[in-house]
C-alpha cells in the first residue's frame, strides 16, 4: 500500500524579464523546471532514499512533499490526502501537518537559537495541542530527549552548548514531538562528521523501527544510502531517472547516469 | 632515504583565550617526501587545517605557533614564511567562490601571480597564464571572464591553475573538493593527481573524506585533537589501522557495499573533546574499547612510526 | 544575571577605559538627573523663589547683594545655575530615551514586517525611509514640530511641547533601526527553523514576533545607544534653535541659548557650564555606544 505517492510532480521557477524588459528585447519567457514530473510511491514503514546531485531537484522535493512549496503540476501525497490543497479547512491542514514532519541538513540553522531547546520541543506539542498542562509537557519534553539519547537537563540549555551531532538529535527529537508518520530526512547528515554520521544514522534506524516511521531520506552521497534505504531513486537535472533496490542499483545498474554517479563514489580501499 | 621536502617538528598551535592557552595543534611531527601525496585526514575540530595554516604562517593571532621547526629543503621556515608563500608552498582553500576575487578577470588574477614569483614580461606571463587554464581543462579564450560565469568545479580547477602558476614544490590542499558534486569532486582529484605526479610536486591532502584519501593519497596522517593518532601508506592505515581511533572510523565509513545493508554502522561512542576539555594521557582514551590504565595516565608516542597507542608496545614488547 | 557578570562581555568591559569611563559619566548624569529633587539646592522653575537681585552672579562668589553663593552661578533672572542644569538634565535624558523608545519600537516593527512579509508592503516601507533619509532628521523634527504647533490651540502649546519634541525626534530616529532589522530578517527568514516554525502551523506574526525578533535584535542595543547621543543633540539642537523646550521647562538646550545672549557680556558661566553637560553627556553615550558596536560584532566564530 503505497503510503507516500508522488504523481507527475512537477515544479517551475519563472526566471524571465521584467514585462517591460520582455517587451522591449523580444524575449520570451523564461522558466527553470526544477523537478520534471516526477513520480514513485513510498510504503509505509520504509525508507525511499532520493539520490541526486546539486541541481537535481532533491530539496525541492521535499519541500513539496512537506508543504513548504506548491507544486506546478502534479501531487504529491500522504495516505492519499494531499497537503498543498489550497482548499483544506486549517482544521484539516494542522491536523496535516502534524503527521509529517522533517528533519532538516544544518544542525547550525535548524534551531531558534535564542529559545531554550526544551522550549523548542515543547512548541510543537503546544502548537498541535496534543497535551494540556505545563507539567505534562515537560514530562513529555524529557521523554523525547531520551529516545534520541541525551538527557533531559539538557532542556535548559540553549542550542549552541551543543555539537552538531547533539543539535541533529534535537531535531529528530522536534521533528518526533508531534508523533508524525512520516519525517522527511532533508540529507540530515551531510554537515556531520564520519562517526558522528554514523551514530545519526543508527538513532534514525531505530526510531523508525520503535516508531514504525516512514522516511523519505534526500541525500547526495551514495554510500549513506547503501546502509538505509529499502529503494532509492536517481534523480537528475530534475528528473527520476532510474529506481530500484540498493542491491540491483549497485550491482546491475541501467542508465549512464547512475553508473557515473557509482564510479565517481569515492571508495573505501 | 632522500631528504624530506617539509619536515614538521613538534610543532604546536595555542590559543590564548582567558580560560588559559587551548592548544589547536599539540605537539605534532610529520614528513612530507618529495612527490608524494599526503592525506591529513581528521573530524572537525582536529587540528588539521591549523596544521596547513601553521606551515603557511598563517595563523592569525591570538593563535600563535608556540613551539617547534617548520624545516623546507633543508631551511628553517617557521620564523619568516612569507617568503616562501604563494612561490614554494601554495595553497588551495575549500571554497572557490571566496579564494576568487570576483572583482577581477581571471586572467588577470593568474598573470599577477605569475609576475609575482617569477621575472618575465607581461606577454610571457599572459602566455603562461593559458598554457596553465589548458592544464586545468579550461579554454584558453576565458582568461577575460569573471570568477562568477564559471561553475563551482570550473572555478576549482581555476584555483588550481592559480595555485599550480608559480610552480611550487609543494601544494597545501584545504578540502578542495568538500563544497563540489560527487562526479566533480572526482575530476578534480584526478585533475591534482596527474598534474602534481606529472611535475613531481608534493601535496598536503587536508580532508574529512576517508574516500578521497583512499583514491588520492600515498601516505596519511590521522589527526586527533590537535595529536598525530596514525601514519603511514594509505593501504595499511586504511586495511590495517593500528590505532583504535582510525579502526573506528574506517569501521563506521558508510560503503557501498550491498552485504551491510540494513545493518547497523558501527559507530565510536562519544564525541571528540573541546579543546578545553582534553583528557589526560591519551586524547582517545575515554571513547577507547581496548584502553587501558596506562593510557589514561600518560601520552602515549608515535610508536614503530606507525601509531601513538599504548597497545602498539605492549605487542611489540610480547614478541 | 549570574552568567552576565561571567561571561566574556563584562570581562571585556571591565578592562576597557574608554567603555567603564564613559558609561560611569553618563550613569553619574542619570543619576544626578533622577535625584534632581534632592540635589539641587533650589527649585529653579518656581517663579516666586526667585531673587532678581541674585542675578549674574558668577561661581562660588557671594552676591553683592544677597550674598548667597552658587556653585556654578546664576541667570540673568537668578536662577541657580547648578539646580538649573540638574533639572534641565532631566528633561533632554527623559526626551532623549523616549525619543529613542518611540523610534526603536516603529524602526523594529516596520523593519519586520518589511523583511518578513516583503512583496509591495517591503517596497512602500523602505521607500518611505529612503525619502525620510534624504532630509537631515533636524529637519524633519523642526518640521512635524511645526505641524504640530499649529494643529494645537495655543494653550495647550506649552504644556504639549515634551510630548511633541519627543514625537517629532522619534518620527526622525526609525529608519536606521528598520533597515538593520529588515536586513537581519531577510537572512534569518532563510533559515531552517523557520521553517520548522511553519511545519508546525505558526502564523506570519507568530513567526515574526516570536522567532525573527529575538534573533534580529542584537544591532538594535547598538544603534539605539548612538541614537540616544543623537536624540539628546536634535533635542538641544531644537530648544536651542527656540522650537523646542520652552523657557519655563528648559532642557540643557534652552539654557545653553539663553547662555550664548550673555556669552558677549562677560557672563561666561551661563553658557560654559549647561554646554559642557550636555557634551559630557552626548560624548559619553556616544563613546559607549561605538565601544559596545565594536564589542558585540559578529567577531566570534
Amino acid at each position: 500500500m503505497s503510503f507516500i505517492t508522488a504523481k507527475n510532480l512537477t515544479r517551475r521557477y519563472d526566471l524571465s524579464d521584467p514585462w517591460i524588459v520582455r517587451q522591449l528585447t523580444f524575449r520570451p519567457k523564461r522558466f527553470l523546471t526544477a523537478v520534471n514530473d516526477v513520480s514513485f510511491s513510498v510504503e509505509k514503514g520504509t525508507t525511499y532514499a532520493l539520490v541526486g546531485e546539486s541541481g537535481s531537484g532533491k530539496s525541492t522535493i521535499a519541500k513539496m512533499a512537506v508543504g513548504l512549496l506548491a507544486p506546478s503540476a502534479g501531487t504529491i501525497t500522504l495516505d492519499n490526502h494531499n497537503l498543498n490543497d489550497r482548499n483544506l479547512s486549517p482544521q484539516s491542514q494542522q491536523s496535516m501537518r502534524r503527521r509529517i514532519q522533517m528533519v532538516f541538513q544544518s544542525p547550525y540553522a535548524s534551531l531558534n537559537p535564542r529559545w531554550r531547546v526544551g522550549d523548542i520541543l515543547a512548541e510543537p506539542i503546544q502548537s498541535f495541542d496534543l497535551i494540556q498542562g505545563a507539567k505534562n509537557q515537560a514530562k513529555r519534553v524529557d521523554e523525547l530527549l531520551e529516545q534520541v539519547g541525551l538527557s533531559p537537563s539538557d532542556a535548559k540549555k540553549y542550542p549552541h552548548e551543543f555539537s552538531g551531532g547533539q543539535r541533529q538529535r534535537i531535531s529528530i527529537a522536534r521533528a518526533l514531538s508531534s508523533q508524525p508518520e512520516v519525517i522527511i530526512c532533508d540529507e540530515p547528515t551531510s554537515a556531520l562528521d564520519v562517526s558522528v554520521q554514523a551514530q545519526v544514522l543508527n538513532l534514525l534506524k531505530s526510531l523508525q523501527k520503535e516508531f514504525s516511521l516512514t522516511y523519505l531520506f534526500i541525500t547526495h552521497d551514495l554510500a549513506v544510502v547503501s546502509s538505509v534505504a529499502n529503494r532509492i531513486g536517481v534523480l537528475n537535472k530534475g528528473a527520476l531517472v532510474e529506481e530500484a533496490s540498493p542491491k540491483e542499483l549497485f550491482t546491475n545498474p541501467k542508465q549512464d547516469y547512475t553508473r557515473m554517479l557509482l564510479n565517481a563514489a569515492p571508495k573505501m580501499l | 632515504m632522500t631528504q624530506p621536502l617539509l619536515e614538521v617538528k613538534n610543532i604546536s598551535v595555542e590559543f590564548k583565550t582567558r580560560r588559559g592557552a587551548l592548544k589547536a595543534v599539540d605537539d605534532l611531527s610529520i614528513d612530507v617526501q618529495p612527490g608524494e601525496i599526503l592525506g591529513l585526514v581528521g573530524e572537525s575540530g582536529a587540528g588539521k587545517s591549523m596544521m596547513g595554516a601553521a606551515i603557511l604562517g598563517l595563523i592569525d593571532p591570538p593563535g600563535r605557533l608556540s613551539k617547534g621547526e617548520i624545516w623546507f629543503k633543508g631551511q628553517r621556515i617557521d620564523q619568516n614564511p612569507e617568503t616562501l608563500r604563494g612561490c614554494e608552498i601554495s595553497m588551495i582553500f575549500q571554497d572557490p567562490l571566496v579564494s576568487l576575487n570576483p572583482l577581477k578577470k581571471i586572467g588577470d588574477q593568474l598573470v599577477e601571480t605569475i609576475l609575482r614569483h617569477k621575472k618575465m614580461s607581461r606577454a610571457q606571463a599572459i602566455d603562461r597564464a593559458r598554457k596553465g587554464l589548458i592544464e586545468v581543462g579550461i579554454d584558453p579564450e576565458r582568461l577575460n571572464a569573471y570568477p562568477h560565469t564559471f561553475s563551482g568545479g570550473m572555478r576549482q580547477r581555476v584555483v588550481i591553475a592559480l595555485a599550480l602558476a608559480p610552480e611550487p614544490s609543494l601544494i597545501i590542499a584545504d578540502e578542495p573538493t568538500t563544497a563540489l558534486d560527487v562526479s566533480v569532486q572526482a575530476q578534480i582529484l584526478e585533475l591534482l593527481k596527474k598534474l602534481c605526479r606529472g611535475r613531481g610536486t608534493s601535496i598536503i591532502l587536508i580532508t574529512h573524506d576517508m574516500g578521497v584519501i583512499s583514491e588520492t593519497a600515498d601516505r596519511v596522517g590521522v589527526l586527533y585533537a590537535g595529536r598525530l593518532a596514525e601514519i603511514g601508506s594509505t593501504n595499511q592505515v586504511l586495511r590495517s589501522s593500528k590505532h583504535p581511533y582510525t579502526q573506528g572510523l574506517v569501521a563506521s565509513t558508510p560503503k557501498i557495499d550491498t552485504s551491510s545493508f540494513g545493518q547497523s554502522l558501527y559507530q565510536i561512542p562519544g564525541s571528540m573533546p573541546k579543546l578545553d576539555a582534553i583528557p589526560t594521557g591519551c586524547a582517545f582514551h575515554p571513547r577507547c574499547t581496548q584502553g587501558t590504565l596506562k593510557c589514561s595516565q600518560e601520552r602515549p608516542p608515535m610508536m614503530n612510526n606507525a601509531a601513538a597507542c599504548w597497545l602498539l608496545e605492549e605487542t611489540r614488547q610480547g614478541i | 544575571m549570574k552568567r552576565f557578570f561571567a561571561s566574556d562581555f563584562f570581562y571585556d568591559f571591565v578592562r576597557s577605559p574608554v567603555a567603564l569611563v564613559s558609561f560611569l559619566i553618563v550613569l553619574f548624569l542619570i543619576l544626578s538627573a533622577v535625584f534632581a529633587g534632592v540635589i539641587a539646592p533650589t527649585n529653579p522653575f518656581d517663579a516666586a523663589s526667585l531673587n532678581l537681585m541674585n542675578g549674574f552672579t558668577p561661581p562660588m562668589e557671594p552676591n553683592l547683594f544677597t550674598g548667597d553663593v552658587f556653585w556654578m552661578g546664576t541667570d540673568d533672572q537668578g536662577r541657580d545655575l547648578f539646580s538649573a542644569i540638574l533639572y534641565g538634565l532631566r528633561i533632554s535624558l527623559f526626551v532623549g530615551a523616549m525619543a529613542v523608545a518611540l523610534a526603536t519600537v516603529m524602526g523594529v516593527l516596520l523593519g519586520l514586517i518589511a523583511g518578513y512579509m516583503g512583496g509591495w508592503l517591503d517596497n512602500l516601507i523602505m521607500r518611505f525611509a529612503d525619502i525620510q533619509m534624504t532630509f537631515p532628521s533636524i529637519l524633519i523634527a523642526m518640521l512635524i514640530f511645526g505641524v504640530a504647533r499649529g494643529i494645537l490651540p495655543p494653550e495647550l502649546r506649552d504644556e504639549m511641547a515634551i510630548t511633541v519634541l519627543i514625537v517629532s525626534i522619534g518620527l526622525s530616529e526609525w529608519v536606521p533601526f528598520a533597515r538593520t532589522v529588515r536586513e537581519s530578517t531577510l537572512v534569518e527568514k532563510e533559515k531552517e527553523y523557520i521553517a520548522a516554525a511553519r511545519l508546525i502551523g505558526l502564523n506570519r506574526w507568530q513567526i515574526m514576533i516570536r522567532h525573527i525578533l529575538p534573533n534580529v535584535l542584537n544591532p538594535v542595543l547598538v544603534i539605539a545607544t548612538i541614537t540616544l547621543a543623537l536624540a539628546i543633540i536634535a533635542e538641544a539642537t531644537l530648544s536651542f534653535l527656540g522650537v523646542g523646550a520652552p523657557r519655563t521647562e528648559p532642557s540643557l538646550g534652552t539654557l545653553i541659548r539663553v547662555g550664548q545672549d550673555f556669552l558677549f557680556s562677560g557672563e561666561w558661566w551661563i553658557l560654559l557650564f549647561p554646554a559642557s553637560t550636555l557634551l559630557a553627556l552626548a560624548l559619553s553615550v556616544n563613546l559607549f555606544g561605538d565601544w559596545l558596536r565594536d564589542k558585540l560584532n559578529p567577531r566570534l566564530k
